[in-house]
């Protein structure tokens, strides 16, 4: 991420140099602008899912499903931690339904978990499986494609259904391939 | 549009369930509730300096004209790969910003409307990418920085080609 970061900034902040000076500082600005705004909508929906998992955790349904799931998440992360287990099947199965905002939260402790063990394996799979996006229903672009006023907004869904779980499953095949073999 | 009617009732059917049952269980709902609140702020102050990095990022990236550039020098690439030009930015664009794409995803809707094979190439793309620069920084806060590369290499890779798969399945389907 290092790499990236300082690529990426060098070559922006060169062609700012060349061609528009002016523009860099408040380009720059306006990113953090932005971010503040972010950092406040996320706090929002942090407060209602937070509460909720709250309430779950307290209730002793968050153990219950964690037993449910255990077997197969310890298989897919290869980790035997139980907690982390539970955050990141309940992170994906938010992600699936696109409960907006809900797997943030979830994902954050399962990772923040899952590095605490020095679990690269488990990390890095959560990682590809939360940034390859698998949704059930592409809700955002259906209610842009209802704005724009299409004639059948649910048109996409199967080719973005099978898109989307072709690049999971890559994903997820990927970081199994490139894992370092397990010690027996 | 049925189906989405139907995922709608998902969230409060969850919470309705969910307080129910804890009330069965004799959990104080209102003492649990706020106790899960009370680490809202926190959280969100442990991501806030990598969100604002990254979007610092994405906005020096736009601006600077440095998107544009790629998205001239690589366009060529993404027609012979079956990716129309015209949403050649949209899937540059899609890993560093969300808000962004979202943008220039309903700019591209409105430009060739809604129903044309570009803009249902365009949806394709925009729903089966993911934010990944957005999701590295939320997610990893810190503690796994210097290992980022490989899974973010991955992630990328696997949704460019689950562009690729897209576009080819809306000329099909």
């Amino acid at each position: 991420m290092n790499a990236i970061f300082a690529v990426v900034f060098l070559l922006s902040a060169l062609l700012f140099l060349l061609f528009d000076p002016n523009g860099f500082l408040s380009a720059l600005l306006s990113g953090a602008q932005k971010s503040a705004v972010l950092a406040l909508s996320l706090l929002f929906v942090y407060c209602v899912w937070l509460g909720f998992f709250k309430v779950m955790e307290q209730s002793g349904l968050s153990a219950k499903l964690s037993r449910r799931v255990y077997p197969l998440a310890k298989k897919l992360f290869r980790s035997s931690d139980q907690d982390a287990l539970l955050l990141a099947s309940e992170n994906l199965s938010a992600n699936f339904l696109g409960l907006p905002g809900a797997p943030t939260p979830l994902g954050i402790r399962a990772a923040e978990k899952f590095c605490a063990a020095k679990n690269d394996y488990a990390a890095d799979m959560l990682f590809v499986l939360n940034a390859t996006s698998l949704q059930l229903l592409p809700t955002t672009v259906i209610a842009l494609r209802l704005a724009a006023g299409s004639a059948a907004p649910a048109d996409i869904f199967l080719p973005t259904l099978i898109s989307t779980l072709f690049s999971t499953l890559l994903g997820a095949l990927l970081v199994r391939l490139t894992a370092k073999r397990r010690k027996k | 549009m049925t189906f989405s009617a139907l995922l709608s009732l998902i969230v409060p059917l969850l919470f309705l369930a969910l307080f129910l049952y804890a009330l069965i269980k004799k959990v104080k709902l209102y003492d649990s509730f706020t106790a899960g609140v009370k680490e809202a702020v926190p959280l969100v102050l442990s991501v806030f300096p990598y969100l604002a990095a990254i979007l610092m990022l994405s906005e020096l990236f736009e601006q600077s004209g440095l998107s544009g550039y790629l998205t001239r020098a690589l366009s060529p690439a993404f027609s012979a790969l079956g990716i129309p030009p015209q949403i050649s930015k949209l899937v540059l664009l899609k890993p560093f910003s969300g808000s962004g794409s979202t943008a220039l995803l309903s700019e591209i809707l409105s430009a060739y409307g809604p129903d044309s094979y570009i803009s249902r190439c365009a949806c394709v793309a925009y729903g089966s990418s993911e934010t990944v620069f957005y999701i590295s920084a939320v997610y990893f806060a810190g503690a796994h920085g210097k290992k980022l590369f490989k899974p973010v290499v991955i992630s990328l890779a696997a949704n460019f080609l689950a562009v690729i798969l897209g576009c080819l399945l809306c000329r099909v389907l």
